[in-house]
C-alpha cells in the first residue's frame, strides 16, 4: 500500500513539472506583457526599457532557470501586474474556491443521488420522465446562459438571493447550482443505473419477499451497495468542480481561482497564471490519488487483492 | 392596535435602514483594481479607485480645463522649466503635512526607470524636480513640452515618509494619500471599501463609505444595478444601454470621450498602398450608419482621427462624404477589383465593427478578409512590420492627455512603432507643435497635418467614444471626457 502510494506520488510529481513546463514555455510564445502594460503611445525605446526592467529580454532557457529556482525555494515570486505576492494573491482565492466546489458538490449530492433513485425506482413513469428532463438540461444548458437566467429570476425578478458576490452564505446558492449542474446529472445517471442494476439481483426479491417495503429495502441495502461507483465519481468529480468554475466565477463575481486565472491570463501575468496551474494540477491530481484510496476502502475485495 | 404599532416601527426602521444606506455608495468595477498604488497601474479600474484617495498636482474642471489641486499657481520660467506654488494646508490621511518634498519625491518614483512603472513613458520628458522654495516645486523637461501639465493632471501626490517607511509592495496593499477617502480594507477579488476623510481640505466628500465589487460579466453588472445591489456601474456597452434606456428606475450616464474610434489603413503594404483604394475605403465606410445601428447612437462622428475633447482637433477639416460609388470608380481605376484586404483584429475590439466594415468594403469591390488574433499577438503585430500589419484594423485610441500630441504623433509619425506611414511634412509639422508651447501655432501645425492625413488616408476617424455608465436616478453626476470617477463630484439626491 505505502509503496503504491509512493510510486502514485512520484507520479503526481512528474506530472506537475510536466504541466508546469509546457505552461511556462506556451504562455512565453505569444508575447510577454510589456505591450499590454505602456500607454498607447509609448515609443519603442520606452516599450524596450520596461521589458528589460521587468527581465522580458533574457532568454527564455534563462527565465526558466530563475523560475526553477524560485520555485525550488518556495517563492511563487511577485505579480508583475498586481505588484504584490504570487502566494498571497492566488491563496487570498483558494478558499473561495473550496467554498464553491463544496457548495457546488453538497447541491449536485443533494439533488443527483434521491433524482437517480427516484428514477430508478419509478423507471419507464411520469416521475422518471420529468427527472431526465432535468438531468438533460443540467447537462446540457451552459452555465454562462443559465447562471444569467439564474440570477435574473432569483435575483433580479424575485428578489430572494443577491445578484453577485461573494459575502454571505445566499450568495453562495446560485453560484453552487449553477456549478453543480452538471456534476448532478452525473451523480443522478450514475445512481440510476446503479441502483436498477441493484434492484434486480436477488438479494433484494428475498428483502422484499419477506415484506420489507422498498424505502427500506433501498434504504438499508441497495443504497449501500450502489455507493461503489458513485464514490469513485464523486471524488474525480471535485476535480472538475475545483477547475472548472471559470464560468460561473465570472458570472457570478464569485471571487475564486478561476475567475484570477482568466484576468491573469488576458494581463499574460505569467506567474500568477503558473501559481494556478500547479494549484491545479495538484488538486487533479492529489484528487484522482484519493479516488484510488477511497475505492480500495469502499470494496474489501479490492484490498485483498492487492 | 400592537399590530399597527408594530407596522409603524417597522416603517421608521425601513426608512432608517434607506437613510443609512445613503451612506454607503456601491460601484460595480469591470475587473478588480490591479494595484492602488497610483503609480504603477493606470488601467480606468484601477484608476477609478485611487484617483479618490489621493490628490492631483493638478487636475480638470467639468469643461475639461486644467485648474490647481494640490498646485494654486504655476509659471513657465523658461520654456522648460515650470514653477509650482504648492498648498500648504493639505493632510495626509495619517495626520502629516503634504510637503512640497512630496511632490518632488513622487515626481521621482515615477520617473526612476528602477521602478518600473507602466506610466514612465507618460512622464519622462521631465528630467528634473526640486523643492525651490517653503512652498514651491520645480520641474524640468527635456525639450519644451507643451503636455506637461496634461500629463500632470495623472500624477498623484504620495507621501514619501510612508512610502519608504512600508516599502513599495506594502504600501500598495495599504495606501495612504491626501484624497476625500481613505482606505478601510481591499479584498483582492472580492471588494475594496473606503472611509471617507474627516476634514479632508475640499469639503466634506459625498458619503460616508464607498464599495467597489469587481463584476466581470456586463449582464450581472445591470442585474446588480437592477435588484439594486449597485448604485452605479461601470463599462456599459451600447447594446446594453440601449436595452436600458426605457427602463424606470434608472438612468444611464453617458458622455462623449477623448477616445476615438478609427480605422488603420497600411500605406506601406499590399493593395491599400495605392493612395486610391485607401481613399475608396474612406468613402465606402457609412459611419452614420455605423453609429446609429452598431453604437445605438452613442458616437459622434468626427472629421479626422481625433477626438471633439481633445486639443488640436480641427474642425475644418472636411470628412470623406460616403459615396459607394465614388470609392467602386476608384478600386476600378486603382486596378485593385477583387483585391484581398487582411483584417487584422482581437477579441477587445467590436466583432461587429469589423463585419460591418468588411461588408462595406465588400459592397465596392474590396475582398476582406478578418484575421483573428489574442491581443498581443495582436499588438505585436500591428506594432511590427507594415508587412506583418495587415491592411486595415480598427482602434479606439486615448493618450489620456487629450491632446493632439498623444493621439496622431505616435499614430502616424516617421518610426513611431504604430505609423506604417511616414510623410517628412506631416512629421514637421508634427514636431513643430510638439515643441512650441504657443497654442496658437500649435493650432496652425495641427490643421497642417490633418490636411496632409486627409490626403494621404493613412487612417479615416469614425466616431468619438462615449463612456456609458449605468445608475440608480437618485445618484446626481455629470461624467466628463477624461473619463475621471471621482466620487467627489457625486452626490445623492432623494
Amino acid at each position: 500500500m505505502l509503496r503504491h502510494l509512493g510510486s502514485r506520488l512520484a507520479q503526481a510529481a512528474i506530472a506537475s513539472f510536466g504541466v508546469l513546463t509546457i505552461v511556462f514555455f506556451v504562455m512565453r510564445l505569444s508575447g510577454d506583457p510589456t505591450l499590454l502594460l505602456v500607454p498607447e503611445g509609448a515609443s519603442r525605446e520606452q516599450i524596450a526599457e520596461l521589458r528589460h526592467e521587468l527581465g522580458f529580454d533574457r532568454p527564455l532557457i534563462v527565465q526558466y532557470g530563475a523560475y526553477l529556482g524560485d520555485l525550488l525555494r518556495l517563492d511563487l515570486g511577485e505579480s508583475l501586474v498586481q505588484r504584490a505576492p504570487v502566494a498571497t494573491i492566488v491563496g487570498h482565492r483558494i478558499p473561495y474556491t473550496l467554498e464553491l466546489a463544496g457548495g457546488a458538490l453538497i447541491a449536485a449530492l443533494g439533488i443527483g443521488l434521491p433524482a437517480g433513485v427516484a428514477m430508478a425506482v419509478w423507471r419507464g413513469g411520469l416521475i422518471e420522465r420529468g427527472l431526465a428532463a432535468i438531468v438533460l438540461a443540467g447537462q446540457s444548458l451552459p452555465t454562462f446562459w443559465s447562471g444569467i437566467l439564474l440570477i435574473l429570476l432569483f435575483g433580479v425578478l424575485l428578489g430572494w438571493l443577491p445578484t453577485s458576490g461573494a459575502d454571505s452564505l445566499a450568495s453562495l446558492v446560485m453560484p453552487s447550482v449553477a456549478l453543480g449542474a452538471l456534476t448532478m446529472s452525473t451523480f443522478a445517471r450514475m445512481t440510476r443505473i446503479a441502483v436498477l442494476d441493484e434492484l434486480q439481483r436477488d438479494y433484494v426479491t428475498a428483502a422484499r419477499a419477506r415484506g420489507l417495503s422498498l424505502a427500506a429495502t433501498i434504504a438499508r441495502h441497495v443504497a449501500r451497495n450502489a455507493a461503489i461507483p458513485v464514490v469513485t465519481v464523486a471524488a474525480l468529480e471535485i476535480g472538475n468542480l475545483l477547475a472548472g468554475a471559470v464560468i460561473v466565477e465570472t458570472v457570478f463575481a464569485w471571487p475564486g481561482i478561476g475567475q484570477l486565472a482568466i484576468q491573469s491570463i488576458q494581463a499574460r501575468d505569467f506567474l500568477v497564471v503558473q501559481a494556478i496551474v500547479l494549484f491545479v494540477s495538484l488538486t487533479y491530481i492529489g484528487m484522482n490519488l484519493l479516488a484510488d484510496l477511497a475505492y480500495v476502502a469502499i470494496d474489501p475485495r479490492i484490498r485483498l487483492a492487492a | 392596535m400592537r399590530l399597527t404599532c408594530s407596522i409603524a416601527v417597522a416603517l421608521v426602521l425601513l426608512s432608517g435602514a434607506a437613510r443609512a444606506e445613503k451612506d454607503t455608495l456601491t460601484i460595480d468595477l469591470v475587473a478588480d483594481a490591479a494595484t492602488l498604488d497610483p503609480q504603477i497601474q493606470w488601467d480606468s479600474e484601477s484608476a477609478s479607485v485611487y484617483r479618490n484617495i489621493f490628490d492631483n498636482l493638478v487636475t480638470r474642471d467639468q469643461s475639461g480645463k486644467i485648474v490647481p489641486q494640490v498646485a494654486t499657481a504655476w509659471h513657465y520660467a523658461n520654456d522648460t522649466t515650470v514653477v509650482f506654488d504648492i498648498r500648504s494646508d493639505i493632510k495626509f490621511q495619517d495626520g502629516t503635512k503634504l510637503t512640497p518634498d512630496d511632490v518632488v519625491f513622487s515626481v521621482k518614483r515615477v520617473t526612476d526607470p528602477a521602478f518600473k512603472s507602466p506610466q514612465l513613458s507618460q512622464f519622462d520628458q521631465i528630467v528634473g524636480a526640486e523643492v525651490s522654495g517653503p512652498s514651491q516645486v520645480t520641474l524640468h523637461t527635456k525639450t519644451p513640452y507643451p503636455v506637461l501639465l496634461a500629463q500632470l493632471t495623472k500624477l498623484s501626490v504620495i507621501p514619501q515618509a510612508t512610502v519608504q517607511k512600508l516599502g513599495d509592495t506594502a504600501f500598495n496593499q495599504h495606501p495612504l494619500g491626501s484624497g476625500p477617502y481613505k482606505l478601510r480594507d481591499w479584498s483582492r477579488g472580492v471588494q475594496i471599501t473606503l472611509d471617507a476623510q474627516d476634514g479632508y481640505w475640499r469639503g466634506k466628500p459625498p458619503f460616508k463609505t464607498v464599495i467597489f465589487r469587481p463584476v466581470t460579466d456586463v449582464s450581472t453588472r445591470v442585474a446588480d444595478l437592477r435588484a439594486g445591489r449597485a448604485d452605479i456601474v461601470r463599462g456599459l456597452g451600447p447594446d446594453q444601454a440601449a436595452s436600458l434606456k426605457t427602463e424606470k428606475g434608472l438612468q444611464l450616464l453617458g458622455v462623449p470621450t477623448e477616445r476615438v474610434a478609427y480605422i488603420f489603413i497600411n500605406p506601406q503594404s499590399g493593395p491599400t498602398k495605392d493612395v486610391r483604394v485607401r481613399r475608396a475605403i474612406a468613402m465606402a465606410i457609412d459611419r452614420d450608419t455605423i453609429i446609429s445601428a452598431l453604437q445605438q447612437g452613442y458616437g459622434k462622428p468626427v472629421n479626422e482621427v481625433l477626438s471633439p475633447a481633445d486639443f488640436g482637433y480641427d474642425p475644418t477639416i472636411e470628412p470623406y462624404p460616403f459615396d459607394p460609388d465614388a470609392a467602386r470608380k476608384l478600386v476600378k481605376e486603382a486596378g485593385a477589383e477583387g483585391a484581398e484586404l487582411t483584417f487584422l483584429t482581437a477579441p477587445a475590439y467590436d466583432r461587429r465593427l469589423n463585419e460591418a466594415v468588411q461588408q462595406m468594403l465588400g459592397d465596392v469591390g474590396l475582398k476582406v478578409s478578418i484575421t483573428m488574433l489574442d491581443l498581443p499577438t495582436y499588438l505585436k503585430r500591428r506594432q511590427g512590420t507594415p508587412e506583418e500589419a495587415g491592411s486595415i484594423s480598427q482602434g479606439r485610441w486615448s493618450c489620456s492627455c487629450q491632446d493632439a500630441d498623444g493621439v496622431i504623433w505616435p499614430l502616424f509619425h516617421t518610426g513611431s512603432i504604430w505609423s506604417k506611414y511616414s510623410n517628412p511634412k506631416f512629421d514637421a509639422a508634427v514636431d513643430s507643435a510638439r515643441a512650441t508651447l504657443d497654442e496658437k501655432q500649435r493650432l496652425a501645425d495641427y490643421h497642417t497635418a490633418f490636411e496632409i492625413l486627409r490626403e494621404d488616408v493613412p487612417a479615416i476617424g469614425l466616431f468619438q467614444d462615449f463612456a456609458i455608465y449605468g445608475a440608480r436616478p437618485q445618484l446626481k453626476w455629470t461624467p466628463t471626457a477624461d473619463e475621471a470617477f471621482f466620487v467627489m463630484d457625486m452626490h445623492w439626491q432623494e
